[in-house]
């Protein structure tokens, strides 16, 4: 257990970088606090696995530090680490038995037989792979096999922090609902800090205290679920977080503030900034629409999609903006029709040059 | 139409198994024969057509003047082999792990290129090699001795364990070691506690491979041997004399092929368990 801080970390494969491009994860600064579960969440090829390897320590970073609990550890080797990661596939020992494959790492670290037993008793029962205990590995299904991929990670109880690299992928929907929950419950026991790689975003979302989003071997943000929600500091995060994703407006320059001519609103306050591409942003869930009035912004209905308790309504602003909102299931809403559509001020946030303002 | 195509199916493979099975059948009836029979045109069958003697068969294992002793060549051959082969697989193994795993950089030089330069060396035409390698050995005293054998064997097995096993390794996810470093091991640690009882399959076929490639040599066994080394290959050819023993030849061809087939048995058995494909995942 240890709090893991990232110093102006970042790593490049190449030998000689020229350039940011060269580098699948630029240099960072990141704290992940003891005891927290985070989810590291973003498109395929941002630098998540980088990540999670220079963490480890399969990977050496091309420069920065890596700190346990302060003690830099960036030229430890794996074993000293003392980290769990699973990987995306499962990964077993096919010449040993599920309880082998299971003692293994206990084995590699020297523990009395007896507490070895006990301990795999335990892991193995959380996991429910009691009764196949003495089966040989290789003859498990694929989830099966992950399921021991995750129990080797879970078999120390005095690790520094498990790495979890997008495991749950070959594990069915109903497993992985429960395994999440588990997850979250062996943290909660014991107080290991987990990071959970996915794309997932209401997998990251679900699992996690705290929510990194990544992109291009940038750490865009991090905060809490709704944190990232209610205020994205980009359009990116704004894009990958929630569905559909939030609606960028563009706005006009009045003196001292914005008005947005697809919603009809005006005097939006401008605050300090400089002359740049200006956008507004509106979650789908923060704007609502009613029957047409005499005042305010007129759409057309172009789509209407049913998710049984929830409807997205795709729409078409007058100047031309497409945009969805997501409400409540209550009336059939017929394509091509015409809605009057609002939104709270505070629900408007700014951006420029695609940072929030 | 079924049963016609199945009749032409077996007849075809009864065709090829008598062209694969004849030679063996052939050596085997003649080393019963005596000089009579062997030369009096073609007979086929024991008792029928000619008298079986055991004669090819005493002469090997007899001393002196009335044949000679295949009992010290055959330990030669054995004990150069699997020297050589058990050498070469534990060098080689080390070397494909080696190449399979981490990246070497020596100027333009690449893990491929090592690769390459393991496999060119069989390549090379014998003959080019024979002369070096003569001239080596009497530099240290090692012709004519199971020693200097080993050594060279060691360099034509090598080359065939690097190839396999390089292969292989490469079928090997990577993310198996990292698990294993993940575990607690040290890289040395993984490759023993982990890779290596992985790669059974891989060790199978190319222990074959060193195994048939060494036992089979004739040409660095002649060259470099005189009088005091024998192996099995050379001893064969050294039974011509001016009347050729033909039975003596076959029996002794038929024994020399025999420690081959038993592998040929056991790795078959290994492969169709399948544990040859798919012995990952
Ligand atoms: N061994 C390697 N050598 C060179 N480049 C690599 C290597 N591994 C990854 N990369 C590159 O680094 C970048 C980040 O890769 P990484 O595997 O960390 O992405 P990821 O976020 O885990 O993606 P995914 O969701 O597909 O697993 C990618 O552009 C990838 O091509
Ligand atoms: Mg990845």
């Amino acid at each position: 257990m240890a709090e893991i801080t990232l110093k102006n970390l970042g790593h490049s494969y190449s030998t000689a970088p020229m350039s940011e491009e060269d580098y699948a994860l630029k240099p960072v600064d990141l704290v992940w606090e003891d005891g927290k579960t985070y989810s590291l969440l973003g498109p395929s090829g941002c630098g998540k696995t980088t990540m999670l390897n220079i963490i480890s320590g399969l990977l050496h970073p091309s420069e920065g530090q890596l700190l346990f609990d302060g003690q830099d550890v960036t030229q430890k080797s794996t074993s000293e680490r003392n980290i769990a990661q699973v990987f995306q596939f499962p990964v077993i020992y096919t010449t040993k038995s599920v309880r082998r494959n299971l003692s293994f790492p206990l084995e590699c670290r020297e523990w009395e037989p007896k507490k070895i037993a006990n301990r795999v008793a335990e892991v193995s029962e959380l996991l429910e792979l009691d009764d196949i205990l003495d089966m040989p590995a290789r003859r498990l299904s694929a989830d099966q096999k992950q399921l021991i991929s995750l129990g080797r990670g879970l078999v120390r109880d005095d690790v520094s922090a498990v790495l979890l690299d997008e495991p749950l992928t070959v594990i069915d929907p109903q497993m992985k609902f429960s395994l999440r929950r588990k997850l979250r419950e062996i943290n909660r026991r014991t107080g290991t800090t987990m990071i959970l790689v996915t794309h997932d975003q209401s997998e990251a979302m679900s699992f996690a205290d705290e929510v990194v989003v990544m992109k291009d071997g940038r750490v865009q943000q991090s905060g809490r679920p709704e944190q990232l929600f209610e205020r994205p500091q980009n359009t990116f995060v704004g894009y990958f977080i929630g569905s559909p994703p939030i609606n960028l407006f563009n706005v006009d320059v009045q003196g001292d503030s914005l008005a947005c001519p697809a919603l009809d609103l005006s005097g939006i306050p401008r605050g300090q900034l400089e002359p740049g591409a200006l956008q507004i942003g509106i979650r789908p869930e923060h704007l609502s629409f009613s029957e047409p009035t005499e005042k305010g912004a007129i759409a057309t209905v172009e789509a209407c999609e049913n998710l049984g308790i929830e409807q997205i309504v795709s729409l078409r602003a007058q100047t031309g903006e497409a945009f969805k909102v997501k409400s409540r299931l209550r009336r059939k809403i017929g394509v091509g029709s015409q809605l009057a559509v609002s939104v709270a001020e505070k629900d408007v946030l700014v951006f420029q040059d695609g940072r929030l303002a | 139409m079924g049963r016609t195509y199945n009749i032409i199916k077996y007849l075809c493979l009864l065709a090829w198994a008598t062209f694969v099975v004849f030679p063996f059948l052939w050596a085997l009836s003649t080393s019963f024969k005596d000089a009579n029979a062997v030369t009096s045109g073609a007979r086929y069958i024991p008792w029928l057509e000619f008298e079986p003697s055991v004669e090819g068969w005493t002469s090997l294992f007899a001393s002196g003047s009335r044949g000679i002793n295949i009992v010290t060549p055959f330990m030669n051959s054995a004990s150069v082999t699997l020297l050589a082969s058990i050498v070469s697989l534990g060098l080689g193994t080390l070397a494909a792990y080696g190449l399979s795993r981490f990246s070497y950089k020596a100027g333009f030089i690449k893990n491929s290129d090592i690769t390459f330069f393991f496999i060119s060396q069989r390549i090379m035409p014998p003959i080019v090699l024979a002369i070096p390698f003569f001239l080596m050995l009497k530099e240290i005293q090692a012709l004519d001795t199971i020693f200097g054998l080993v050594i060279v064997y060691v360099a034509l097995l090598l080359p065939i364990a690097v190839w396999v096993m390089t292969d292989f390794f490469a079928s090997i996810p990577k993310e198996l070691d990292e698990m294993a470093m993940i575990d607690g091991c040290t890289p040395i640690g993984a490759f023993f506690r982990v890779v290596l009882p992985n790669s059974t399959a891989g060790l199978v076929v190319a222990g074959m491979f060193c195994l048939i490639f060494g036992w089979n040599d004739f040409f660095f066994a002649f060259i470099l041997t005189f009088t005091e080394t024998q192996l099995l290959p050379v001893a064969i050819v050294s039974l011509n004399s001016s009347v050729t023993p033909w039975w003596s030849l076959s029996a002794f061809a038929l024994i020399s092929v025999t420690p081959l087939a038993l592998i040929a048995i056991v790795v078959e058995r290994f492969m169709s368990r399948g544990s040859l494909a798919g012995a990952f995942r």
